[in-house]
């Protein structure tokens, strides 16, 4: 947090510096668009980036095989003509377009087989969207073959990921990247992807300044229809508050993280709000590994205390109700969501579990994160969930901690309830078992089972998601249902919020969209 | 201090004069002392008797989320429907006891080790005043916060992390008065009587040193509140739910255009801190003639 709020202010005063120097800040009417956001950039490299700013930039200047249509849910060609799927789903062979990088080369299979393999295997942050790839073959200069070690039907949405951009191998490996299983110790070029782009998409990097600003520039080469912007900058405005300012004084053309609360305050008739549901939530955590508490948070305590919670209120708490429920970790929308029931709250049902289990005078500790996401400041939310606590005679103490410290005691066990959020990577639900999912080795059944992951293993669910990734994507959706209905059995994931998106811009931009795979598309954008 | 009444030597201490002509005083401190005064007294009886008042739970949703002023609700209500103005004055039960501890504390540790530097010199001076050189070679503010992040968030935490921060000016300045009065006459005399080094000190010495102190422990009331609402306000000082002042205040800066939510708070911090440095811009004046 300390570094943090340095880093924030050493921000301010660039940017403070950069509007001595006479930098264009005014963007109506000209041919950049200016964009407001707090960047969360942990790289610009496509193999090693995992973040939300990297989602819209990554799928501005990089191309993947197949990407999302506007509908959210249909996967549509990008860099591939047509692809083909064997009938168990472990070979997925794709048709290249005649399509060139920035630099006017050819996209060929070896780019992609490279990019591919690299993102695999350099171990980063979305390194797992390509678990179970065992083999990337380039059968001809236009032919790629995928091969997997086990079934996924998910495998072509993972494609659609912005993470699965395709580089320009040769010019990438001139710069010290490399692809091999030895990667994580060659690659030497996260460094120069900071700087440079090697992408075939409408835009390339121009320049990047952490904390304060991202400026691409139209690709002049793009192979497609040209995009109406010669230049995209994204300057960095922390709160939600100064990026509605700087909208409605015609700063920017665009601000991403207008809350709900925010954008009814925006009076100015230049500016258009729309007000979108999101694939994003925030939930709680119930962590019965956590130290002390196998025989506290036993699965009938976690049901009452989840029978506690007055989510109606939590939703108009956090963001003014705009927003929606979510029974499971899966969103709405997502296979599989549509026939799960979102909980209700019964006070006198959570008091008869809980004396039925032994559990009164029940203290817990909540350890989680200090920060406003999506609009929803967990402070205000975990205060609710205390007085929902209390009315069912549970004491929550409420630990608000730095990341880092929070990141510390999670690992540790400190407390046995957390807080967090999850957006999606691509349209899919295989993505949220594999986080939640309570089976052995997976993210989630790690941190809530720690040192005793018996605690909290479910021996269905390594079934079902084996039997879901085999079958096709119609006959998938009843079984990650059955998947969401376990997960809801299980009662450690608790989503409580998910909130709704605020699209918000000036009246002169038109094609602003949300996207599940690829967070806002630059290239759809235009004045009017 | 009884012992001072006894003393033939000592010559008249502060807080003899400050009993004798209490009158006199107050009659010549001005007005703005007065009226500091007449705010801090506001606020210790408010802290003593709030929870006899007749205003709204502190931590209860009373109303409607985000509503503006009105006569319901003085201050309107923050995101949880609270009610602003009870939470503004029960802000007191956390910021004013808190700035009392840390400045008592940091008084306490910084004379004692301010003394024993001063009186005894030699390598007693010498390690204490380096360790003072070291803590005041630190931003106060960057210091207080790496503590607190150490130890975690908690307001005991942070009251240690500010102790640490304000002792050594408590130090400094002790150590300076008893540099002084240890070379007085009164004070060889009781030594050649054969008094002990730490009686000497205690009785003879310390006395007559308290006055700088005591101005600056009143001027420092008002910082250490606004400390302790900074760091609050970043996340390392009060935890949820308590109404305290910073993390009030912090709950309001995201939500610039429900001004209400800050407003509060931030006119009680301005009103402490205001009020402490009129108390003790005017005892300055009273005790302390060098400087004016």
């Amino acid at each position: 947090m300390i570094q943090f709020k340095l880093r924030q202010g050493v921000a301010t005063l660039l940017l403070a510096g950069t509007a001595f120097a006479g930098v264009p800040a005014m963007a109506q009417d000209s041919d950049t668009l200016v964009i407001a956001r707090s960047m969360d950039v942990n790289s610009l490299d496509p193999a090693r980036a995992f973040c939300d700013t990297c989602q819209f930039y990554l799928t501005a200047v990089y191309e993947t095989l197949i990407t999302l249509d506007p509908d959210n849910e249909t996967l549509v060609p990008n860099l591939a003509e047509s692809w083909e799927t064997n009938d168990d789903f472990t070979e997925f062979t794709f048709i290249l377009k005649e399509a060139t990088f920035q630099d006017g080369s050819p996209v060929e299979a070896s780019d992609v087989v490279w990019s591919i393999n690299r993102l695999k295997n350099l171990k980063a942050s979305p390194s797992f969207l390509m678990d179970g790839m065992i083999n990337a073959e380039a059968v001809d200069a236009k032919t790629v073959k995928f091969t997997l070690d086990a079934p996924s039907s998910q495998f072509l949405n993972k494609m659609s990921a912005s993470y699965a951009g395709v580089i320009n191998a040769d010019a990438a490996m001139e710069a010290g990247a490399t692809a091999g299983e030895d990667a994580p110790e060659t690659d030497k070029a996260e460094q120069w992807f900071l700087s440079n782009s090697l992408g075939s998409g409408p835009y390339a990097l121009a320049a990047y300044t952490p904390e304060a600003e991202l400026r691409l520039s139209r690709n002049d080469a793009y192979w497609g229809d040209a995009p109406a912007f010669s230049e995209i900058v994204v300057t960095q405005i922390q709160d939600a508050v100064s990026q509605a300012q700087a909208l409605e004084t015609g700063q920017v053309d665009i601000a991403m993280q207008i809350d709900p609360d925010t954008a009814r305050s925006i009076r100015s008739d230049d500016v258009t709000t729309e007000v979108v549901p999101s694939y994003n939530f925030v939930y709680i955590g119930f962590i019965p590994g956590a130290k002390g508490m196998a025989e506290v948070m036993t699965p009938e305590v976690r049901q009452a205390l989840a029978l506690a919670i007055d989510y109606d209120g939590i939703l108009d708490f956090t963001v003014g109700g705009s927003g929606a429920k979510q029974a499971a970790p899966i969103p709405n929308g997502f296979p599989g969501s549509a026939g799960l029931t979102p909980r209700v709250q019964d006070v006198e049902k959570a008091k008869e579990m809980l004396a039925a289990a032994g559990a009164t005078d029940l203290k817990l500790v909540a350890g989680y994160p200090n920060d406003n996401i999506y609009g929803v400041d967990f402070n205000i939310m975990m205060q609710k969930l205390q007085q929902d606590f209390a009315a069912v005679d549970v004491d929550l103490e409420l630990k608000p901690l730095t990341w880092a410290v929070w990141r510390d005691e999670l690992g540790a066990g400190e407390w046995p309830i957390t807080a967090l959020y999850y957006a999606p990577d691509y349209y899919g639900t295989a993505q949220y078992v594999q986080y939640f999912g309570m089976i052995e080795g997976f993210p989630w059944a790690g941190r809530a089972g720690l040192e005793t992951p018996e605690l909290v293993v479910n021996p269905v669910q390594a079934d079902l998601y084996a039997k879901a990734l085999a079958s096709s994507p119609e006959e998938a959706e009843a079984i990650y249902q059955q998947l969401g209905e376990e997960m809801m059995k299980d009662t450690i994931i608790l989503p409580l919020v998910s909130p709704n998106l605020v699209l918000a811009y000036r009246s002169d931009i038109q094609g602003v969209r949300y996207s599940a795979c690829c967070n806002l598309p630059l290239a759809e954008i235009s004045r009017k | 201090m009884t012992h001072i009444a006894h003393s033939p030597t000592v010559a008249p201490t502060f807080s003899r004069r400050m009993l004798t002509s209490f009158r006199q005083t107050s009659r010549r401190l001005p007005i703005t002392a007065k009226i500091g005064a007449a705010i801090l007294l506001f606020w210790i009886i408010t802290l003593l008797t709030i929870q006899f008042w007749a205003i709204a739970d502190p931590l209860a949703m009373v109303g409607r989320r985000l509503q503006p002023p009105s006569t319901d609700h003085w201050l309107g209500t923050d995101a949880l429907g609270r009610d602003v103005f009870s939470r503004t004055l029960h802000g007191s039960i956390w910021s004013i006891p808190i700035a009392i501890v840390v400045v008592a504390s940091a008084v306490a540790i910084g004379s004692l080790l301010g003394a024993l530097a001063g009186y005894f010199g030699g390598w007693w001076d010498s390690i204490i005043m380096r360790l003072v050189d070291v803590t005041v070679s630190f931003p106060p503010i960057l210091l207080a916060m790496s503590v607190a992040a150490m130890l975690g968030p908690g307001l005991a935490n942070a009251s240690i992390a500010m102790v640490i921060v304000w002792w050594p000016i408590y130090a400094r300045l002790m150590r300076a008065q008893v540099l002084e009065v240890k070379e007085r006459e009164h004070v060889e005399a009781a030594i050649a009587g054969g008094a002990s080094s730490l009686r000497v000190l205690r009785v003879h010495v310390m006395p007559l040193c308290w006055t700088p102190t005591l101005i600056n422990a009143t001027m420092d009331f008002g910082q250490v509140v606004l400390l302790a609402a900074s760091l609050s306000f970043i996340g390392l000082g009060a935890t949820p739910p308590s109404p305290e002042w910073g993390s009030m205040i912090s709950e309001g800066a995201t939500r610039f255009y429900d001004w209400w939510i800050a407003f509060g708070p931030g006119m009680a911090i301005l009103s402490v801190v205001l009020a402490t440095s009129f108390v003790g811009d005017g005892l300055r004046d009273l005790f302390d003639r060098r400087s004016t």
